[in-house]
């Protein structure tokens, strides 16, 4: 795979190219990739795959009309085919005089968020964890499955305004999905840069105890009942909440539980989420995809709606100031938080327990989506770990519910927030911790 | 290109594969989008590269590049065989592919006006005289429409002597109004939501979906929406529209007899299913209604092909026959799992992914209950759903709840009251034994999907599936409110 400086080099010959081709500004976004993922099911690796990419994306702006063209081949013939194809999309695009523009070059931290361990975790590396996962599982009787999954690549964007950025990245995941002889199941991830912190054994006995534990569920009625959310579960409702309700374009179009309510309470005063690529433990990339510099924003703060992401485009058509939140273009989606962080509360996990009389423990969630966007009403269904809390303790695994529910309100419900968090997947992934809510709706069981 | 396969399948034999294919796929794809008059984005993109796919002590490997050089087909294959390798040290059990006669041939998906050599001028064109004609309409606040064009030839051959190559294109385009006030959002899509309709075939098939001609309609009926009363809560008869049936056919049905869903292969990601392989010929799935094919020989569909990624011919079977589960959707290692053979259903995402058992054109069969107002008036009381707008399903595709963009009440054999956000949830097989009638083959059309999900790393599917409007008692409705 090239490094960061061919990166460099090949951003600034497509920025050349489309200036070359007829462009009055032109834009350059190179990502150079190399994955590799061993999964396992029935206790044998069963795919195991590794493929490497280099992808060239060019934004040719002729006044205000804009044009794009992404290509893999990235000789010259191939930078100047792609060159040439974004100019000519630009000549067939009408007009938009809210275009502002490309964006110029703004400091942005340039770190190096690669990780050797991951570099040097190769196939042989990826099967041994894969092994150590079965194992916790296998001893038992019991089966699982899941996955290890390697990433590095190199972001590199370069504009004809002087946009010159770089950044080098690892991220490692690992997954297991633990099913007991007794058929109860159990999950554990693990998501971050350096695979040297991937402990296989400790997950896989985390899974493999979890499904012990789940076996035997009994069935409860659907109802109103107070849970307690594990990371993965909180995770979900999170992502949901950035990805429907926190683009400055959503809250525009008056898609977003924000529009027209910044500045007033929407949850809980427990509640604050940002989305924060700038920080050390971060797996982002510290700047978006037009190479402006990503800005800490604090979407729901204390429980009160402080207001969107934005992009270029975004920025200047609603006044706001661009907090570096693009993504590739042109896209449907306008801006988006991609490292959402819910803020840690002062509780420990088991002083939650303790304080639930009667409630629901919920290890995770399958297939969410959303019902309505402007009250984050999600569907979905727990999974592989759900239980009954009764006199503050763990007490019997519940087959799995449906739950119907208008996220906000739930969080509006929200009696505890633990210190521990987790990182729940990688970009995109968002780091959460426990909570612990008054209400949620579980609308169905599985049947 | 025929030489450069060879070279593949040349060094990874030499590396010490028993079996290996590998695949060239050139994809050329074209996308546009406008949004309240505005075009939002015209973007071009091309992406060829190559996977070698292998078994070597008796386990797989697969590596992909996007350098077609010679040294990268060596490096490649070489990666592939050691991966295998890598695979091996947790094996149960050598891979072993269901029997396969060698293929050779040539197929192409039907195409009359090649989509790239329309002027994107004029598809601009297209997509903003719809807009207009939806923002011509007070209290449509938002609009939205959207064009994409692909094109893709793809080469395989194996160690086993197959060589095939393949061409198709495909076009997609929908539009959709918003009509938004006082926190509500109520919208329409047309010809589908998620995109649009999608099919093989060229620029003749976006002409033939008249979106300009429906933009007024779904306009109107956006804006209707937001006074609508909301769909009630309770135990009703559903009749669910064409394009409703091939998500839940997709979800509910498609998924769950996917081979190596069943056999657990996907347990950690999507989930398992509630069949057993076991299960074949003796279960039932619903009613004497209910029969369901998977079919990768219609004309036009995106479920199309010649070969699948294993070079297996395509093939058209019942999955259901009139509610008795009789096949799977397999690919030649889960087959011979089960000690069948493939029925055809390998598919990869592109040329960096393996092929993984994916639907083709997965069809409720059409039924005798005449055209749609037929069964409309055979209705006393009900609700008829259209277009969906959200989908979930459990890890085993049992327990799913679907929301829809518009329904009507039923009365007495009358379409009422319009009403907003439906919604509906089930358990698959009680769901598919209260199918009692499915409209007749006039109402039976096939709706293409381009975004279905599936594996690690994610791959997205096209696959497409055919229905007529069909009834279904007993299920509850209105869950969200």
């Amino acid at each position: 795979m090239i490094d960061v400086t061919r990166a460099r080099e090949l951003a600034a010959a497509a920025v050349k190219g489309a200036l070359a081709a007829g462009a009055e500004q032109s834009e350059a976004l190179l990502v150079a990739s190399d994955s590799a993922l061993t999964r396992f099911a029935g206790n044998r690796i069963h795919q195991n795959v590794a493929s490497e990419d280099t992808e060239l994306q060019v934004r040719a702006v002729i006044g205000t009309k804009v044009g794009v063209a992404s290509t893999n081949r990235t000789d010259e013939a191939g930078i100047v085919a792609c060159c040439e194809a974004a100019v000519e999309a630009a000549h067939h695009a009408p007009a938009d005089p809210s275009f502002p523009g490309l964006p110029g070059p703004r400091p942005v931290l340039e770190a190096d968020r690669t990780s050797p361990a991951t570099l040097a975790f190769g196939a042989e590396a990826r099967a041994a964890a894969a092994a150590a996962m079965i194992e916790a599982s296998s001893r038992d009787g019991g089966i699982a499955a899941g996955g290890v999954a390697c990433h590095r690549d190199v972001t590199a964007i370069a504009n004809s305004l002087g946009v010159d950025v770089a950044m080098p990245r690892t991220t490692v995941r690992a997954t297991v999905l633990s099913t007991s002889a007794a058929g109860g199941t159990g999950w554990a991830s693990f998501a971050g840069r350096d695979a040297s912190a991937l402990d296989a054994v400790a997950l896989g006995e985390r899974a493999a105890d979890t499904a012990r534990r789940s076996s035997n569920a009994i069935e409860l009625p659907p109802g109103d009942y107070t849970v307690l959310l594990a990371p993965e579960a909180v995770a979900e409702i999170a992502l949901f909440i950035g990805w429907y309700g926190c683009s400055a374009k959503s809250v525009e179009e008056g898609r977003s539980f924000m529009s027209g309510r910044i500045g007033e309470r929407v949850t809980s005063p427990r509640v604050t989420i940002v989305d924060d690529a700038l920080a050390d433990d971060a797996v982002g990339l510290s700047f978006d995809y037009e190479g402006q510099p990503k800005q800490r924003v604090a979407l729901i703060e204390n429980g009160v709606a402080v207001g969107p992401v934005t992009d270029s485009y975004w920025a200047a058509l609603t006044g706001r100031q661009n907090t570096g939140h693009a993504l590739p273009a042109p896209n449907a989606q306008g801006p988006l938080p991609l490292d959402v962080k819910m803020a840690a509360g002062d509780a420990e996990v088991a002083d939650m327990i303790a304080s639930v009389e009667r409630g629901i423990y919920v290890t995770r969630f399958h297939y969410v989506n959303i019902e309505d966007p402007t009250r984050v009403t999600l569907t979905g269904m727990t999974r592989d770990g759900t239980f009954l809390i009764e006199d503050g303790r763990l007490t019997t695994p519940v087959k799995d519910f449906r739950f119907t529910q208008p996220a906000l309100e739930a969080l509006d419900t929200t009696l505890a927030v633990s210190k521990h968090r987790e990182l729940v997947g990688e970009e995109g992934g968002a780091l959460v911790p426990y909570l612990l809510l008054e209400k949620f709706a579980f609308t169905g069981t599985k049947g | 290109m025929r030489e450069f396969l060879a070279d593949v399948l040349d060094a990874a034999s030499r590396a010490g594969a028993t079996y290996a294919d590998v695949r060239v796929t050139d994809t050329t794809t074209q996308s546009l989008s406008v949004r309240n008059g505005t075009l939002e984005g015209i973007s071009t993109g091309s992406s060829i590269g190559f996977g070698v796919r292998v078994i070597a002590d008796g386990a797989w490997g697969f590596a992909a590049s996007c350098d077609l050089s010679r040294d990268s087909a060596e490096r490649t294959a070489r990666q592939a065989v050691a991966i295998a390798r890598a695979s091996a040290r947790v094996a149960a059990r050598p891979v072993e592919l269901s029997p396969l006669p060698p293929q050779r041939g040539r197929w192409s998906g039907p195409c009359a006006i090649d989509p790239f050599s329309v002027s994107a001028s004029d598809k601009v064109a297209v997509l903003l005289a719809a807009d207009g004609a939806m923002r011509d309409i007070e209290g449509v606040t938002l609009t939205t429409g959207e064009l994409s064009f692909m094109k893709c030839a793809k080469t395989f051959a194996s160690t086993e002597g197959a060589y095939l190559e393949q061409d198709w294109v495909e076009s997609s385009g929908g539009i959709v109004a918003y009509a938004i006030a006082e926190g509500e959002v109520e919208h329409r899509s047309y010809p589908n939501s998620h995109g649009g309709a999608a099919f093989q075939g060229g620029w003749e098939t976006i002409k033939a979906l008249d979106l300009v001609g429906n933009a007024t309609r779904i306009a109107e009926e956006a804006v209707a929406l937001l006074s609508a009363p909301y769909c009630p809560a309770g135990i009703t008869t559903v009749i669910l529209d064409a394009t409703q049936l091939a998500l839940q056919v997709h979800e509910s049905v498609g998924h769950p007899t996917e081979l190596d869903r069943v056999l657990g292969d996907e347990a950690a990601f999507a989930g398992t299913s509630w069949v057993a392989a076991s299960d074949l010929g003796t279960l039932r799935y619903g009613s004497d209604a209910v029969t369901i094919s998977a079919d990768a020989t219609v004309t036009g569909s995106l479920g199309s092909f010649g070969w699948d990624d294993e070079g297996v011919p395509a093939r058209r079977e019942n999955i259901v026959t009139n509610g008795i589960l009789t096949s799977f959707l397999s690919g030649r290692e889960s087959a011979a799992a089960i000690g069948r053979e493939s029925s055809g259903a390998m598919r990869a995402d592109g040329w960096s992914k393996i092929p993984l058992v994916r639907m083709t054109t997965v069809s409720l069969e059409p039924g005798n209950a005449g055209a749609l107002a037929d069964l409309i008036a055979d209705t006393d009381d009900g609700i008829y759903m259209s277009t969906n707008d959200s989908w979930s399903i459990d890890d085993k595709r049992l327990n799913f709840q679907f929301a829809c963009e518009i329904a009507w009440e039923i009365k007495d054999g009358k379409l009422g009251r319009m009403l907003r956000h439906p919604d509906y949830t089930g358990i698959s097989p009680a769901f598919w034994a209260g199918c009692d009638a499915v409209c007749s083959e006039g109402e039976w059309v096939v709706t293409g999907l381009g975004n279905c999900g599936k594996g690690e790393p994610m791959q997205i599917a096209h696959v497409a599936h055919g229905a007529a409007p069909a009834r279904f008692r007993d299920v509850r409705v209105g869950v969200a409110r």
